[in-house]
């Protein structure tokens, strides 16, 4: 008795709680309900037997169905183009901002606060927002676009199955953008100066000190970043249902809106759930090279 | 082990009798699920029915749109469902036919104040589910042709004599058109969602169709008309995203002649609209074809595990004997045709709510049926694919023919 006591008190015991509690927030929090929702994907299930967990067992029917709809390759191929588009244009965008920012001009740091703006709105106002800015009859954008005379009629944006998913990325780039840059701005600020003047004085031009220096020490913020905009971007729903609701004629559709019309518009949890696994599957490899480029970053 | 056991005993029964002691002094409690706020009348008519029966205690919980579905399929897979719920008329027949509704059938019979007959028949075939009725229509609303008097005159139309036929409508449009002053033809909601469903089914009910048969040659001339208003930008484009209430929002503002859409305008569009608008029944295929136009609002039904089925049947009975506030206090049309409107004042409104009035007596509700959001869906895409040239207009309504005859088996 004593001997666990002390155990718990100051020894392995003690250990051992401080690893449980997380450990057991984790599977309360995260693992049953991942569990439930892939033993749910195999199931078949409607709203009267939401409540419990037993339930017909249909293998991979769900999955059979849910591939043979004619729109499942369509919006799988949007999802990608969603995810490579969102994250290539944040992070170019984001890393841009971070350079510029870097030059220190006088009302730099303040500036840069600034942008953190559209990271603090709430997705739903950014898209209302993005709504109004890409109307087709009276946005903001046309507007400015006719005025530069890139365009001549009006485009629209949401309502144009050949821009309607394009006006979502856009949005998304903007929400997501200074993210990137506040954390890329972090790893620049943690590059040692004396490395630059060493480069410097060995007749290193910009673009070589870039190459040869800034990117190849950032390499572990830029992996870490990629792949916590991978999560981001596969989150990212709000945007979807503020500004085309997938539409038309699910153009703009991708998995994570396509999961929730599922579930909640037409009441096909199993389906939901399907696509669901799908994609933790995706954003597990995500996270399997998030964790890998976090640990170099504690070796190096 | 054992004291534990007889200790428990003598504590469940000293809590039964004071349980049952209890329950004679105090009130029972009913649980009232609805989305309206103190704006409307589900929330002042629940307060109100509280304080008028003080041996009954109303919780009420105000539940946002999107959510109140989802809410009650949780809460009743839990067991844990409020009394009565208000519920999207849609989705009656989902709760309906599953038996998570109480059967109010012998109930109304014996009602002193709800009546079967003073219901509009698409409102009452709502609650009904095999043959049997599930609910009380809370309120109803539909959609009729709203148009701007003024662009009549000015485009030489005779504003007292709006379209009556699709293709009377069709040539307003092109008439009313003018895209140098920013003014489309007309304003509709074609968006992939319930919304969507709700302006197109009138459509194909006028032709002889139905959810049933989506497909009928009326319903593809009908979808072909919208393609045609699209098409020739009679319409704004947007018309595939947008919802009614932000179209109507460009009528309101003068940026389109014509606008499909509901009572629930009238209050923003008297106080926005600054030109002569007034209202007329939907146009029909042609002179003399049967009518049909959209249901919408929601139902009262008490859930059938409710402890207290005597006093929420109470509580319905309240609020369907107020039925006759329900337009002058809130604005919303009651579901019955033996109610009788007020005039408000307000000459363009008064005149429109007759015409939404006569609108509902063709009022036919969406399905019911169980299975109604994958029957919608199935017809949002057809609408979608058709207008944004995927697929003609008889391609898609045969594939949603096809996806839906799979539903109903």
């Amino acid at each position: 008795m004593r001997r666990l006591y002390s155990s718990l008190v100051d020894g392995r015991g003690f250990d051992l709680c401080l690893i449980g509690i997380p450990l057991a927030f984790l599977i309360v929090l995260s693992g049953v309900p991942l569990i439930y929702n892939v033993v749910m994907s195999f199931q078949a299930v409607d709203m009267f037997s939401l409540g419990s967990f037993i339930r017909p067992w249909v293998g991979h029917e769900n999955y059979r169905q849910l591939i043979a709809q004619p729109e499942f390759w369509p919006i799988m191929g949007h999802t990608a183009t969603f995810l490579v588009a969102s994250i290539a244009g944040q992070f170019l965008l984001g890393f841009a901002l971070a350079l510029f920012f870097w030059m220190n001009f006088p009302g730099a740091s303040w500036l840069r606060g600034l942008f953190l703006v559209s990271w603090v709105m709430p997705g739903l106002v950014v898209g209302a927002v993005w709504n109004w800015l890409l109307s087709g009859d009276f946005g903001v954008f046309n507007f400015v676009l006719h005025q530069l005379h890139i365009i001549s009629d009006n485009v629209f944006w949401r309502s144009d199955p050949a821009f309607s998913l394009w006006s979502v990325i856009i949005a998304n780039i903007w929400l997501g953008a200074s993210f990137n840059m506040i954390l890329l701005s972090v790893g620049l600020s943690s590059i040692p100066d004396d490395l630059y003047e060493a480069a410097e004085l060995d007749g290193a031009g910009a673009l070589t000190r870039f190459w040869t220096i800034t990117l190849p020490m950032m390499r572990s913020t830029i992996g870490a970043l990629i792949s916590l905009g991978l999560i981001f971007t596969l989150q990212q729903f709000d945007l979807f249902a503020a500004i085309t609701a997938g539409g038309p004629n699910n153009s703009s559709n991708v998995a994570q809106y396509w999961a929730w019309d599922l579930s909640f518009k037409q009441y096909d949890f199993a389906k939901g759930a399907a696509i669901s696994v799908i994609m933790i599957v995706v954003v597990m490899l995500a996270s399997v090279y998030y964790v890998r480029s976090t640990r170099h970053e504690v070796r190096g | 082990m054992k004291t534990s056991a007889i200790l428990g005993a003598v504590l469940y029964a000293g809590a039964a009798t004071f349980g049952m002691a209890a329950h004679a002094a105090d009130p029972v409690t009913i649980t009232i699920w609805c989305q309206d706020d103190e704006r409307q009348p589900g929330l002042n008519l629940a307060k109100e029915f509280g304080e008028k029966n003080p041996d009954i205690k109303v919780v009420y919980r105000q539940i946002h749109f999107d959510d109140v579905t989802s809410e009650a399929m949780r809460a009743y897979s839990t067991g844990q469902a409020p009394d009565i719920i208000a519920i999207d008329n849609p989705e009656h027949a989902l709760f309906a036919s599953h038996g998570v509704f109480l059967d109010l059938t012998d109930r109304i019979a014996k009602s002193d104040v709800i009546h079967k007959e003073d219901y509009f028949p698409g409102p009452l075939a709502s609650v009904t589910w095999d043959g049997k009725i599930y609910g009380v229509p809370k309120a109803t609303n539909t959609i009729a042709l709203y148009y701007n008097a003024d662009m009549f005159k000015a485009k030489g139309l005779d504003p007292d004599k709006p379209p009556q036929t699709w293709d009377e409508m069709v040539d307003a449009a092109r008439k009313l058109n003018d895209p140098a002053n920013n003014v489309y033809g007309i304003a509709f909601s074609a968006k992939a969602s319930e919304e969507g469903t709700f302006q197109f089914l009138p459509w194909a009910q006028m032709t002889g169709g139905g959810f049933d048969k989506i497909n009928t040659d009326g319903a593809v001339r009908a979808l072909t008309i919208w393609k045609t208003l699209l098409d020739e930008k009679l319409a704004s484009p947007d018309t595939l995203t947008r919802g009614q209430w932000d179209s109507t929002g460009t009528f309101n503002s003068g940026n389109a002649a014509m606008v499909i859409s509901g009572p629930w305008e009238l209050n923003r569009m008297s106080q926005e609209a600054k030109f002569d608008w007034r209202v007329t029944l939907m146009p029909v295929p042609e002179a003399g074809a049967p009518r049909s136009s959209a249901m919408g609002d929601f139902n009262w039904a008490i859930f059938k595990s409710s402890k207290n089925p005597d006093a929420a049947f109470k509580a319905l009975e309240y609020f369907v004997s107020q039925d006759p506030r329900v337009f002058p206090d809130w604005g919303q049309l009651a579901a019955r045709a033996n109610i009788e409107i007020p005039t408000t004042g307000d000459a363009k409104k008064d005149a429109a709510v007759k015409v939404f009035m006569e609108q509902l007596k063709y009022a036919q509700p969406r399905g019911p049926h169980p299975d109604w959001m994958k029957i919608s869906k199935a017809i949002q895409d057809a609408i979608q694919s058709a207008l944004t040239g995927q697929a003609t207009p008889k391609d898609a309504l045969d594939q949603a023919a096809a996806t839906i005859q799979g539903i109903l088996g």
